[in-house]
């Protein structure tokens, strides 16, 4: 069905995912207690409201396929069937194949055919399975009530006829017809748009006196001809919502039958007649206004086309006038075009749902901003030195307004961590059927909010965690009952705010990283030497060395040596951090620290020379003032220095970036020990200015690339400052041999 | 004055749809999620020229809604239209006993939704 609601797509696909996410974790609730309706009724409402809105675009396939599930969905609610593990196992199966077909829509993607006929085939026998057939059933019903939907709900007048028939009307409406909402003069409206409609007559006859009057009721009777093209069918049509109740004949009379006739006949009281009612106005758009010349025959067909091929373009006449040169014409019309093509564009950028409250509260914001921007405006015009107290406190008040502005405007972007957790129930359930052990799987903190992009960014690497979890972390349940543990395992996933950064735990009382089989592991695959000597945190990390896996063998959930690394790398790309805390034979936990959005950071100014430059704080470690001999030269490496015993490498950054610093000598500078993905770098600087939140403009997008900078960002005095990129940092290190040993 | 139509219906883009046909078509409309909201909205004698409501809602679906509102002097006469996916007798004839005017059948375009609305409302 083609139409102008195509725009709502994308608000249909949202939704619908959302509704995926509501059906699966309600079939998942469902199969710890089956008897709960009200849980029914939720995921029976989801899968409604999926082929209600599906059939608006035109998804027949997604409409159907719900509209099968819904059937199964309302025998299993109204206790025609009872909720088994087949039936859930079943109903997981489709909500699989319908983010399938609803993905399909999306993407025009090939559909796996096969899995969704067996499916649908699956619903069908279920569906059937208990039912007497005899019986019209609700089941059957619902399968024709899911063809008609696709058609057309009003039946349409019927083609071309043969000329034009002759009506003639009698309807007496139910008195309720008002408390209704339903009104006689919409009906005769429409009549009179199927054609001619004539001796309208009312009969009141049946009207009581008036004490006994009721004026909520309808106590009329009609009569009338009508003179139309259409067929009885479409006659009928008009009456469609006032049929029950009313008495209604639909004669097709003899062509000019004598309406007086009828009149004597009845003996009726005459109405004034009704004055003739105009055809129902068109909703279409309003006439080119040559049409309405040509059809009221002002102006023939000829002239009109004459006339429109001597209308000029704009463009043309300005240049005419000389008012424009043909090139600025061009480039105009270019960046028309242009303008064309970008809003097409616009369309497939991503929306965000906004609850309504937030906007609004936005909105009452916004206004006290005005308002002390009036008074701000209003003191500057006659400001006089006395009133500086006041100045103050308006501009005080006016950072008030920014700060909570800044907040809330944030806040839009922020959506409770629990959609990206959402997936992880039935990802656990699966994952425990196939490794074979018993999982429990604990939710905590899913109502803490983060940034949408690093929302939508972290589903994949948690995943990752969660299936290393069951498959490396919990042991079978025959190792854990000889260890002396509960046959169950347990993950658990947990979010909580720390600071400015949000922090999300993955956590298993399985066995623990084995430091050992690590070790070995490690070793065998090159990653360290054999006499290299690490402490345990940096063994801990090695499992995130690409291509490092110590599961002895490759199972269907993970272990394929992929993943870990990347885990690590997609985190860092969102200017987090991973860390492990182990306990063997305990459980692990991996604690991820992502910051709360990607446009804002928190950052460390530092100064070198007269130069501004801003540190990501999650980076930093630590700041020192190293004692001279702390820092020493080794030979064709450069720099390192020495921080209890472990040697990091130095840079300087005033030659990094060329400038001329306030100390040359590393024991009256600072030294900032700095860390990404578990290298560390110390990087001295002249001075540690402070700390306060930057929001971070891109280099790429205003500039180009620079080696060693993440973006730049402007300074409360109005400079541009430079955001330092930690990890292009030690890329330079490298570079610059001043790797230490 | 412009008409005032109350658009009740759980999936926001239903609402969406049916807000924004009926904005073209010269409508102020008042949203609402489910039945609850819907009644909360119009409490306070609010009147409305037109109501189109869904029927399986949460909180309180829409034949509960139209008993509620039927109840009110305010909408005692107001044309309510039911938005409904099955075109089967049982629903339609709820819908009717509870007092709805009408019925639109899902899938509809805007171009229908318009006509079912014009045999309920003058326009």
């Amino acid at each position: 069905m083609s139409n102008d609601f195509a725009q709502f797509k994308d608000a249909f696909f949202e939704e619908a995912g959302e509704h995926l996410a509501i059906i699966e974790e309600g079939l998942l609730q469902l199969e710890q207690s089956p008897g709960d309706l009200d849980l029914l009724n939720k995921i029976f409402r989801s899968a409604h409201s999926i082929k209600g809105t599906s059939g608006m675009f035109g998804f027949a396939a997604v409409a159907q396929f719900t509209h099968k599930m819904e059937t199964l969905l309302d025998q299993l609610r109204t206790g025609q069937k009872t909720v088994t593990p087949v039936v859930t196992d079943l109903f997981l199966r489709a909500t699989d194949c319908l983010k399938t077909l609803i993905e399909a829509a999306k993407t025009d993607a090939a559909v796996d055919e096969d899995t969704v006929q067996q499916i649908t085939a699956d619903l069908e026998a279920m569906q059937s399975g208990e039912q007497p057939a005899a019986e019209p059933t609700h089941g059957k019903r619902g399968e024709t009530s899911g063809t008609d939907q696709i058609s057309s709900p009003l039946p349409l007048a019927s083609g071309p006829s043969s000329g034009m028939h002759h009506f003639v009307v009698d309807w007496t409406p139910p008195s309720w017809l008002f408390q209704r909402g339903l009104d006689p003069l919409q009906v005769f409206k429409e009549l009179a748009g199927l054609g001619v409609l004539s001796n309208v007559i009312v009969d009141s006859s049946a009207l009581p006196d008036i004490a006994d009057m009721d004026p909520e009721n309808c106590y009329l009777r009609w009569t009338m001809d009508l003179a139309t093209a259409k067929e009885q069918a479409a006659v009928e049509t008009v009456f469609e919502f006032v049929r029950e109740g009313s008495a209604l004949t639909i004669k097709e009379g003899a062509q000019g039958e004598e309406p007086g006739a009828r009149d004597n006949e009845r003996g009726s009281s005459r109405s004034p007649r009704a004055p003739g009612l105009p055809p129902s106005e068109s909703l279409d758009s309003p006439q080119p206004i040559g049409e309405i010349l040509i059809e009221s025959g002002v102006v023939s067909r000829d002239t009109l086309d004459k006339a429109l091929s001597q209308q000029k373009r704009v463009g043309e006449i300005l240049v005419e006038q000389h008012a424009a040169t043909p090139q600025q014409i061009s480039q105009a019309l270019q960046k028309q075009q242009d303008s064309a093509a970008h809003v097409k564009k616009g369309t497939d950028t991503a929306s965000i749902r906004v609850d309504t409250a937030k906007i609004d509260k936005l909105i009452n914001l916004v206004g006290e901003l005005v308002i002390t921007q009036s008074m701000l405006s209003d003191l500057s015009a006659r400001f006089e030195i006395s009133q500086l107290s006041v100045l103050l406190e308006r501009v005080a008040q006016l950072e008030r307004n920014t700060r909570e502005i800044q907040e809330r405007i944030m806040g839009i972007r922020m959506l409770p961590i629990g959609t990206a957790f959402s997936r992880f129930p039935r990802l656990v359930r699966d994952l425990s059927g196939k490794a074979g052990k018993k999982i429990q799987l604990l939710l905590s903190g899913e109502e803490t909010e983060l940034d949408k992009t690093v929302i939508e960014s972290i589903g994949d690497p948690l995943t990752h965690l969660v299936r290393n979890s069951a498959d490396h972390g919990l042991e079978p349940p025959g190792e854990r009952i000889a260890a002396g543990k509960s046959e169950q395992g347990t993950i658990h996933l947990n979010a909580f705010h720390e600071g400015g950064n949000i922090c999300i735990t993955v956590e298993d009382d399985g066995r623990g990283l084995n430091r050992e089989k690590i070790l070995a592991k490690a070793i065998k695959q090159g990653l360290i030497a054999e006499n290299d000597k690490l402490g345990d945190d940096q063994i801990w990390l090695l499992i995130f060395k690409p291509g490092f896996s110590t599961a002895e063998k490759v199972t269907d959930v993970s272990g394929r040596g992929v993943g870990m690394d990347v885990v690590k790398r997609n985190i860092e790309a969102l200017g987090g951090t991973v860390s492990i805390k182990t306990a063997l034979g305990k459980g692990t936990t991996f604690t991820l620290k992502l910051p709360l959005t990607l446009a804002i950071i928190e950052g460390m100014t530092i100064r070198v020379g007269h130069e501004t430059y801003i540190l990501p704080m999650l980076s930093i470690v630590e700041s020192i003032q190293p004692k001279a001999d702390t820092v020493k030269t080794i030979v064709g490496k450069g720099e390192v220095m020495n921080v209890r015993g472990t040697y990091h490498p130095m840079m300087r950054l005033y030659e990094v970036f060329g400038l001329q610093p306030e100390y040359k000598d590393p024991a009256k500078a600072i030294l900032l020990i700095l860390e990404t993905e578990g290298e560390r770098v110390a990087v001295m600087v002249d001075e540690i200015l402070g700390q306060q939140q930057v929001v971070i403009k891109s280099m790429e997008q205003n500039f180009r690339k620079v080696e060693g900078i993440a973006g730049a960002t402007i300074l409360g005095d109005g400079t541009v400052g430079f955001i330092l990129d930690v990890r292009g940092l030690l890329e330079l290190a490298r570079h610059g041999n001043l790797v230490a040993a | 004055m412009a008409k005032t139509a109350l658009v009740v219906d759980d999936s926001p883009t239903m609402r969406q749809m049916v807000a924004y046909t009926l904005t073209t078509a010269g409508f102020e409309v008042v949203e609402a999620e489910h039945g609850k909201d819907a009644v909360s909205k119009v409490t306070g004698g609010h009147k409305m020229d037109l109501v189109v409501t869904d029927l399986n809602m949460p909180e309180m679906d829409g034949i509960a809604l139209i008993k509620e509102l039927r109840k009110m002097p305010s909408f005692k006469f107001t044309p309510i239209l039911m938005l409904t996916t099955e075109s089967s007798e049982e629903k339609k004839k709820d819908g009717k006993a509870a007092g709805a005017t009408g019925w639109i059948v899902k899938p509809f375009n805007p171009e229908l939704m318009l006509k079912v609305i014009a045999k309920v409302l003058p326009v």
